[in-house]
């Protein structure tokens, strides 16, 4: 039998601060934890440190891309200087609204990921590819076939075998889907 | 047949007298200044909107939908200064777009939809209100609209629609610090002023006054105040504000239920 579902609402006073940790869907107030989203509320006890109190909403839909958040997008239009990306999905769950980002030339580079800000004046998001899982998963070539990675820098096209320069992405076992 | 250019012709569409008569006989029921209606809420019966909710107080009908976040391709603002204690900037909050509709079959007349000034009035009003309570600064750069619809005007229809906007906000998922409970008042013309609580459209057009209040319970928050008429004693508003507030905290519990009600309404239809 499941325990019964504590649900809540927001702005109800949860806890003390000395009894739990905040977590998602919570803010803390005059060393309250108060909740903010209207939901299930969940305690995971940790074994030694406070436990983690967090509200959950059944369907997680709004996933607003996050800083340090790995995304995938596709390519819309490509510049000398950037290309402008639609991002489509935030770690595995697809998005409903894409959102538009941005991934400058110096960006792409192998390593040495740094700070990714959100934007201080442009709307969109700036991605980067310096890392080793990170960079093109699929491309087409010029002649609209899908082409096959060689090294990290390069795809070939099976028909046209012509070779053509991206930076290909080591994407982790787990993550591959047949 | 010859034209009866001799007749004088009369008006396209008539319509009845009684419109046009002031119903002077009608006056509004002694009541205790205090009562409130009784308020039917529920909150999840839109199946396209992200979050909704209907509420219904006396004869006063409120539909709200909320959709959102969006994103806001708004590439010409300035990066505004960071908050203290690392909040997001001005610029990448996200905002919060309301808009207040009334049915043309709402009143006793027949409104077209293009409703004019009261409307804007009243989508600011129901902006300004619901800002404190929504936490924007969890959503940079996306767009929240909030569309209310008044089906029937019985009364403290701007009151009606904040409570129902607060209750489709946090049906949508929408992180917020905490409720936004409405409450309306109106004071009839006369020497002793007395303010009358949650007033019904026939209290509502004699009034010389009408104030509506807007508070966060658990924080304990004004989140907004519109008020019109007849300016009285200062301590008479202070008084209408006191009651305004204590009305807000009685209808608090019926939102807490309804809201507990569609979260497992919710959960028994996706079982996890």
């Amino acid at each position: 039998m499941a325990p019964p579902v504590r649900y809540c609402i927001p702005g109800e006073r949860l806890c003390n601060l000395e009894e739990g940790s905040p977590g998602s869907g919570t803010y803390t107030r005059h060393g309250y934890i108060f909740s903010s989203l209207a939901g299930c509320l969940i305690k995971s006890s940790e074994n030694g440190a406070l436990p983690v109190i967090s509200v959950m909403r059944e369907t997680e839909s709004q996933l607003l891309p996050d800083v340090g958040a790995i995304v995938t997008c596709k390519v819309s239009s490509i510049n000398s200087r950037f290309a402008k990306v639609h991002i489509l999905y935030v770690g595995s769950t697809p998005l409903k609204n894409s959102f538009r980002g941005t991934i400058r030339k110096e960006d792409v580079r192998a390593t040495e990921k740094d700070k990714i800000s959100l934007g201080d004046a442009q709307s969109n998001y700036l991605l980067t590819t310096a890392e080793n899982e990170l960079g093109v998963v699929v491309a087409h070539s010029e002649s609209g076939v899908q082409m096959v990675p060689i090294s990290w820098c390069e795809m070939q096209c099976p028909k046209t075998h012509t070779k053509e320069f991206r930076k290909v992405a080591r994407v982790q076992p787990e993550f591959l889907q047949t | 047949m010859p034209g009866n250019n001799r007749r004088i012709r009369g008006p396209e569409e008539s319509q009845p007298p009684q419109l046009y008569t002031t119903d002077e006989d009608e006056v509004p029921a002694a009541r205790d200044p205090t009562r409130l209606r009784p308020v039917y809420a529920r909150a999840g019966l839109l199946s396209q909107a992200k979050g909704s909710a209907y509420l219904e107080a006396g004869g006063t009908k409120v539909l709200c939908a909320v959709s959102g976040p969006r994103q806001v391709e708004g590439g010409e603002r300035g990066g505004g200064p960071a908050g203290a204690g690392g909040e997001t900037p001005a610029a990448l909050r996200g905002r919060l777009l309301c808009d207040f509709r009334r049915a043309p079959f709402s009143g006793r007349r027949r409104r077209a939809p293009p409703g004019g000034s009261e409307e804007r009035e009243l989508a600011l009003a129901l902006q300004e209100a619901l800002e404190p309570a929504v936490r924007l600064g969890r959503y940079p750069r996306a767009q929240l609209e909030v569309s209310a619809l008044l089906l029937e005007d019985g009364g403290s229809a701007l009151a009606a629609a904040l409570t129902a906007a607060a209750i489709a906000l946090a049906d949508a998922g929408i992180e917020m610090y905490d409720l936004v409970v409405g409450c309306g008042l109106s004071r009839a013309p006369g020497p002793e002023p007395t303010w009358l609580l949650d007033p019904t459209l026939l209290e509502e057009e004699r009034a010389a006054a009408g104030l509506t209040v807007a508070l966060m319970p658990v924080l304990n928050q004004v989140a907004g105040l519109l008020g019109s008429g007849e300016g009285g004693p200062t301590e008479s508003w202070a008084e209408a504000v006191r009651l305004g507030l204590e009305g807000c905290q009685r209808l608090y519990p019926v939102l807490q239920q309804c809201l507990v009600r569609a979260a497992r309404r919710r959960g028994a239809a996706t079982p996890p």
